[in-house]
């Protein structure tokens, strides 16, 4: 797709066709960021699509997606680049037996050949068309100094190596940063990006992702499916399942060729929504006080308009 | 308590005058109000939403409701705030009518005063207390605490602590910036480079002797270095730690300022995040902003409240394994014990350690009968006394220990 051609309209639509479902506002984000150059802030629950969004739009920008995954203690040599010791230490090996000028090869070992390329740098120097897109995932998990220093290279897109010089990118790559928000994030980062909150889906969205991942559900069951998981998002449980808990629950479902819910279908499979031994507790004593109201859903959810 | 509806109108009110002469005075204004409010909204974040503007059809109500936000806002919790400003000030802008009704019955529970807030109205200083208002969720049938202000069962009282001397203060400060230190400092299982280091660190070796040639003549070690630890506060300031509470604001005052990373809350019946209201090197003003804007300050305890309200609104944000959390209280609690004991579990799974200090432990014959206390006894990695200056030099050699 080209990028100056875009509008909100035409990146929905193509989101879609990659079966991406996003509402307007998260489209007109994504249009925002793309056309003035402002990296995207995503926060939102666990599984509600963050992640997914930066890996569709690399499709349907038909570019390169680069994932830096943040971890504790992720610093600037993991991130951005290193210079490669071992290859440096063999070239100086080899070129002691040929006795070579000694500041040639100084020179020759500084060189990008000997430069093992990290995610940061990579996404930087990437020549194409289209700028790459540059997915740092799960931001909260990384320090807060690795925080401060890609405060640095997100604002002028430059990174300077000492023994070679400073490297500006050619194609200011789409930026996507992701936060479960396990810890506050600093807000001069905070500043200089787009900001986006992604809900829970609504009823009518969640269907209509289940039905567009998978096509082969019966029309009943995945009402059935999305109005289940709207109803325990509202209950007190301690991990609330996201729209990656009914995509998982609806394949399930499909796999055992199930078409319609119950309480025993529900007891069987609930090992795809909830992952905590507490919540799976507290599911079944409130299948089995029948405070789920499991009929009473089934039968709102047929006449629910789709 | 949040900002009162009648005070962002008439903040609006006031940059009126600046309507109509474009649309970059009209977002000036617009970030004026909102940072009045509350929002943390810089210049450079106008100047974008401005650039953003002229990339959509603002005929669109929705679009141009969602390109200032995703550009003014940076945080969930100022989505709500964000909205109310936006219905006020763009209404007879927009072609839409702004929902105001509905906005005043969304309750909120009290949080903050931002510091930054520009002081133009008198009126608007006094009520804004709280930036990001929150909905709390009180229970599964999505039953909502009404606004502390009118709720008859509590004991409201706004206490002047003004009266604080600050020379009998200096000695427990001395004291406390002690122990902060201690409870702050951890090993960090990242290392550092050290001359006098633990093992070595092969990277650097190598790096150090590629001017030799690659043999290796200079050993580089590294060695744990020291990661400081966050710090949670949650001070019981109901009235059965009526007598405590100077004390109490001492030890958040003097912890937080001397420490990065602490966070502190006050909670009796509602929970307050005051981290703002404390970030400041004078302890009068200090007690000054917290005497007016904290609710509840003597009245009744519901610790399983304010620690649900805790783990929904703030723990996923704050408290990770890293994290300390410092609970100060009697345990002398009016609410669900059942509910209390759950949270405590939650918070229990979530953070490194949690240390419960009492000021009743210190009497001889006190044992932790009242159900509350009895419900967190299990979850405690440590329990204490804090009722004068020798029991926080204990505490101290405590947590020397604990972190060693």
């Amino acid at each position: 797709m080209n990028p100056k051609k875009l509008t909100i309209e035409k990146i929905q639509e193509a989101l879609r066709k990659q079966q991406y479902i996003c509402d307007r506002s998260l489209a007109t984000v994504v249009y925002l960021s793309i056309t003035i150059g402002k990296p995207v802030l995503l926060e939102g629950e666990a599984g509600v699509g963050k992640t997914e969004i930066a890996k569709v739009l690399a499709q349907v920008m038909e570019t390169k997606l680069i994932r830096l995954q943040c971890y504790e203690g992720l610093d600037a040599n993991t991130a951005l680049y290193e210079w490669n010791y071992p290859k440096q230490m063999l070239r100086i090996k080899l070129e002691e037996v040929s006795g070579r000028n000694r500041e040639a090869v100084e020179t020759e070992i500084f060189t990008e050949e000997y430069l093992v390329k990290r995610p940061l740098l990579e996404a930087i120097q990437s020549d194409g068309s289209t700028p790459p897109v540059l997915l740092i995932d799960e931001i909260d998990r990384a320090d807060m100094e690795f925080e401060a220093f890609l405060l640095e290279v997100l604002s002028d897109f430059q990174i300077t190596i000492p023994e070679i010089g400073t490297i500006r990118a050619k194609l200011r790559p789409y930026v996507f940063l992701t936060s479960n928000r396990t810890r506050e994030i600093h807000d001069a980062l905070k500043r200089r990006c787009l900001y986006h909150w992604i809900d829970y889906p609504v009823f009518e969205k969640e269907y209509e992702i289940v039905m567009t991942k998978f096509p082969q559900v019966q029309d009943h069951l995945a009402k059935q499916i999305c109005a289940f998981m709207q109803r325990v998002r509202q209950m007190n449980f301690y991990k609330r399942p996201g729209v990656a808990e009914t995509l998982d629950w609806a394949s399930a479902l499909v796999t055992l060729n199930r078409y319609e819910l119950d309480e025993k279908t529900v007891e069987e499979t609930m090992g795809c929504i909830f992952k905590y031994r507490e919540d799976l507790h507290h599911l079944k004593e409130e299948l089995a006080g029948k405070r789920l109201e499991l009929d009473q859903m089934v039968k709102e959810s047929s006449g629910l308009p789709a | 308590m949040q900002i009162s509806d009648e005070a962002i109108s008439k903040a609006v009110e006031r940059y009126s005058a600046v309507r109509g002469q474009g649309t970059l005075a009209n977002l000036l204004a617009f970030g004026r109000v909102l940072k009045e409010a509350g929002v943390r909204v810089s210049l450079s974040q106008v100047m974008d939403a401005s650039r953003s503007l002229e990339l959509v059809d603002i005929a669109r109500r929705a679009d141009f409701y969602t390109v200032l936000r995703s550009n003014l806002v940076s945080d969930k919790e100022e989505i709500p705030l964000f909205d109310r400003v936006f219905d006020c000030f763009w209404q007879e802008h927009g072609p839409e009518e702004s929902p105001m009704e509905s906005v005043e019955m969304t309750p909120s529970s009290s949080e903050e005063k931002r510091g930054d807030s520009v002081g133009a109205g008198g009126s608007l200083e006094e009520v804004i207390v709280q930036a990001s208002s929150q909905e709390v969720k009180l229970s599964e049938e999505s039953e909502r605490i009404a606004v502390p202000t009118y709720s008859p069962h509590e004991a409201l009282n706004k206490k002047d602590f003004s009266e604080m001397g600050i020379e009998e203060s200096r000695a427990i400060s001395r004291a406390l910036l002690l122990i902060a230190t201690k409870i702050a400092t951890q090993v960090s299982r990242r290392k550092k480079r050290a001359s006098k280091g633990e093992e070595i660190d092969p990277r650097w070796t190598m790096r150090k002797n590629i001017k030799y040639g690659g043999e290796i003549i200079q050993l580089v070690s590294r060695k744990r270095r020291i990661k400081k630890t966050r710090v949670v506060l949650l001070c019981d300031v109901s009235g059965s730690m009526d007598c405590y509470s100077r004390f109490l604001i001492q030890f958040m005052y003097g912890l937080q300022n001397e420490l990065w990373g602490v966070e502190t809350f006050v909670f009796s019946t509602s929970l307050s995040r005051i981290t703002h209201l404390i970030r400041t090197k004078d302890i009068g003003s200090a007690l000054e902003r917290i005497s007016h804007s904290v609710l509840g300050w003597s009245g009744g305890t519901n610790i399983g409240r304010s620690l649900y309200t805790f783990n929904r609104e703030f723990a996923p944000s704050l408290v990770t394994h890293r994290t300390v959390v410092v609970i100060i209280s009697d345990g002398w609690d009016r609410g669900d014990v059942g509910l209390l004991e759950r949270e405590m579990r939650g918070l229990k799974r979530r953070c490194h350690k949690i240390i419960w200090l009492n000021p009743l432990l210190a009497s001889e014959n006190y044992e932790p009968l009242c159900k509350g206390m009895q419900a967190a006894l299990p979850y405690l990695d440590l329990f204490l006394s804090v009722h004068n200056l020798n029991s926080l030099i204990t505490l101290g050699r405590t947590l020397q220990k604990l972190v060693a």
